[in-house]
């Protein structure tokens, strides 16, 4: 094989396909678009639930007499008496007439029930809700002297260390974090991938077709050339839209403090991101040369487009069968999932999140990728070499089947125009 | 099956090819046809539609492979070096609708071992002359469909082939652009390209070719010099345009009306010549002759004749021609 060459196609697909308007949408605008939806939406939700600027005047009523005198209260707190006939409509009035911005009422029965009904005009946030309880947890912390414990073990009873009996590995609930948030990361960017690249790998090899393009390529390039050089060029592509979406999310992350936080929980392991990324290169160059396959073998870019979204579906199967995976990771399903090759990246990815995936599924699994990976891109390249030069014809499994079996490379004289 | 080495081609034959053989199922598209193309030469392929042309075209450039037979392209097997040396225009062709043109030259330059600079400067030269310097940032798209068969055109010569496939290459042409072609490939073959020509205009082999190579149900028909191929099918015949009484020339045994009216076809008996028949004509008194030729018959009678006949005679006599050749 002239590398050479593939090297020259790759260029060409790639710059071709980059300057397109669908691809400029789809890598740059789309996820602008969303993630800054996300941006706004998320900005929006946390200035709201974190502010108590609506709630400067914050009444309570102890019915249950819990409030000690020593415990400061936030600023802006004061006690309320309430008659014991009528309480809510005087409740009512109190918050009409301005007096207070919310009012809560300890119920007398409040040690037993934890029962506290919050008054107010406006809707309550989450930040007064947490004023609300730091104010009665201070307040039974206060109470408990004589447990003789530290009053921050009350406020927060555990700190959670998650054992796994198998590996024996000890985790903490942050690295469990990180270990779900990996798939979900890698089935998302593996999706993106796939559905973006899969339109331009069949649309364009079906425009060639269509446009009589293919034979004149094929007296100066080997089939096999022209199908690694748009493998390299499509997989450049979606690599440049993957980098730009990953750096786009981290970037809008990293500037929140929300986003801080999670990713400094988040610890990842090295042996999965390796894991992943083996996976999803072996997983993507597989789809990718069925996709070429495909469009090599069918006429119209419409039939293209319909393969396309059906070899997409397969690939993240695992997702839509993900109560399966969430019941029992190791069940028959799942672990059957792991070994065919189109599901296999997904599926693993998808049980490492959730347990511990015994080493020599991964190792049979990844052998099974590896060997169909090298056959699907044999088989392309047959297909690409048969179908390239099949204008207006469908390259049928049969026709194909005659042509492996005979071992030329052209099946029967009616796919060919004379 | 390529053989790696042949007693026969020598370096005067830019294609040499020896009895191939190609079979689509039980289907034989070409059966073991030999034929060589001389460096320089303006070589044309005939045949009716599904005779093998094609089929032949692509085994000589290795996009479809031989079952049987050798072929060797420029002083060798075909590789990809070779490829870079030949330039080919199919019938079925077409180009990246929303590329522009001088990028998709540049492209399809560079697949052919170009520098992307050198391929640049070439395809700006030949644009300018072929009257498409405007159209240099057009997409394909937006040129006629004339103006898209010459960017098609340039890309196949961009890389200055020695060899020069083309498959119809006058196909949908209007009659200026048929001449630009035309032009141009008399000044490839001055330049020593040699030029292989597939198509099923008659007069453009009769007026272009040097030699031909006639198909028909994959198997060779007619192979010879164009001369000597229309001259071994001159029928012993001669075309008169005057006045007088041709029935009772002597030596005529029959005479047939003229294609334009005022000719007449006069077939001669067994023992006489045209020779004998002009002599008779100049001495005789009562005859006006304004126009006396051999009745050569043209390309497309030939083909008609051979491929609606018995093509395994013709090419008995054929194989005659090549020998002499």
């Amino acid at each position: 094989m002239n590398f050479a060459k593939a090297l020259i196609v790759a260029r060409r697909e790639y710059r071709v396909n980059f300057r397109s308007p669908g691809f400029l949408f789809m890598a740059f605008a789309f996820p602008l678009i969303i993630l800054g939806l996300m941006f706004f939406i998320t900005q929006f939700i946390i200035e709201r639930e974190t502010s108590t600027d609506d709630f400067q005047k914050v009444a309570y009523v102890d019915k249950a007499g819990i409030v000690q005198p020593d415990v400061v209260a936030p600023a802006g707190y004061f006690a309320l008496d309430v008659p014991e006939v009528d309480a809510v409509p005087y409740i009512e009035q109190q918050l009409k007439d301005g007096a207070a911005d919310a009012i809560f009422v300890i119920d007398a029965n409040y040690t037993l029930s934890g029962q506290v009904d919050v008054y107010s005009r406006k809707n309550i946030t989450e930040a007064l809700k947490e004023n609300i309880d730091a104010f009665l947890s201070d307040n039974l912390v206060a109470q408990a002297t004589n447990l003789k414990v530290p009053p921050e073990r009350l406020v927060e009873p555990f700190d959670a260390v998650f054992r796994t009996l198998e590996t024996d590995e000890r985790q903490s609930e942050a690295a469990l974090i990180g270990r779900f948030l990996l798939p979900t990361i890698f089935v998302f960017v593996f999706f993106i991938a796939t559905s973006t690249t899969s339109q331009f790998m069949m649309g364009g090899v079906v425009e060639e077709k269509e446009n009589r393009l293919m034979e004149i390529l094929a007296s100066s390039v080997r089939p096999l050339e022209l199908l690694v050089g748009k493998l390299l060029g499509l997989s450049g592509l979606a690599f440049t839209q993957i980098t730009f979406w990953i750096l786009t999310g981290a970037i809008i992350a990293l500037t929140t403090e929300q986003g801080r936080d999670f990713f400094s929980g988040a610890e990842f392991q090295a042996g999965d991101v390796l894991l992943m990324i083996v996976l999803f290169i072996l997983d993507f160059v597989l789809m990718s040369a069925i996709m070429l396959g495909v469009g090599a073998a069918v006429t119209a870019e419409a039939e293209s487009r319909q393969a396309g979204g059906f070899i997409g579906l397969i690939a993240v199967l695992p997702l839509a069968a993900n109560a399966l995976f969430f019941t029992n990771p190791n069940g028959p399903i799942p672990v059957i999932m792991s070994f065919f090759p189109m599901t296999s990246p997904v599926a693993i990815i998808m049980r490492i999140g959730l347990t511990a995936v015994p080493a020599w599924q991964i190792a049979v699994s990844m052998v099974i990728l590896i060997v169909s990976t090298a056959g699907v891109l044999w088989l392309a390249s047959v297909v690409f070499r048969l179908g390239m030069l099949m204008y207006g014809k469908v390259l049928t499994p049969k026709l194909l089947w005659q042509a492996l079996r005979e071992h030329q490379s052209t099946p029967v004289i009616e796919v060919l125009p004379e | 099956m390529t053989a790696t080495s042949s007693t026969f081609a020598t370096s005067d034959h830019a294609i040499f090819v020896q009895g191939i053989t190609k079979r689509f199922g039980d289907f034989t598209a070409v059966d073991h046809v030999n034929f060589e193309v001389r460096r320089g030469e303006i070589f044309s392929l005939l045949g009716p539609n599904g005779a093998g042309k094609t089929t032949i075209i692509r085994m000589v450039l290795d996009i479809l492979r031989p079952d049987d037979g050798q072929i060797q392209v420029l002083g060798g097997v075909l590789t990809d070096a070779t490829k870079d040396r030949i330039g080919y225009l199919p019938e079925e062709r077409g180009l990246y609708k929303n590329v522009k043109v001088l990028e998709m030259l540049i492209y399809l330059g560079q697949l052919k071992g170009m520098s992307a600079h050198d391929a640049r400067v070439r395809a700006l030269d030949l644009l300018e002359h072929f009257g498409l310097s405007d159209n240099v940032k057009s997409k394909i798209s937006q040129l006629s469909k004339g103006m898209q068969q010459k960017v098609q055109i340039i890309a196949t010569i961009l890389h200055k082939p020695e060899l020069l496939i083309i498959d119809e290459p006058f196909s949908g042409l209007d009659p200026l652009n048929t001449q630009v072609i035309q032009d141009l490939l008399f000044e490839m073959k001055a330049e020593g390209v040699t030029i292989v020509m597939s198509t099923h205009q008659m007069h453009q082999v009769e007026e272009m070719a040097d030699r031909l190579l006639m198909i028909n149900k994959g198997q060779r028909v007619l192979y010879g010099p164009v001369k000597e191929v229309r001259q071994t099918y001159a029928q012993n015949a001669v075309i008169v345009e005057g006045e007088g009484n041709w029935t009772s020339v002597p030596g005529v045994k029959e005479v047939q009306a003229g294609r334009n009216g005022h000719e007449a076809k006069l077939m001669l008996a067994p023992g006489f010549t045209p020779d004998d028949v002009m002599q008779i004509l100049a001495s005789r008194q009562d005859y006006t002759v304004r126009r006396f030729e051999l009745a050569v018959p043209s390309l497309n009678e030939i083909f008609i004749q051979v491929v609606g006949g018995n093509g395994s005679r013709s090419e008995a006599r054929f194989s005659d021609v090549r020998a002499a050749d």
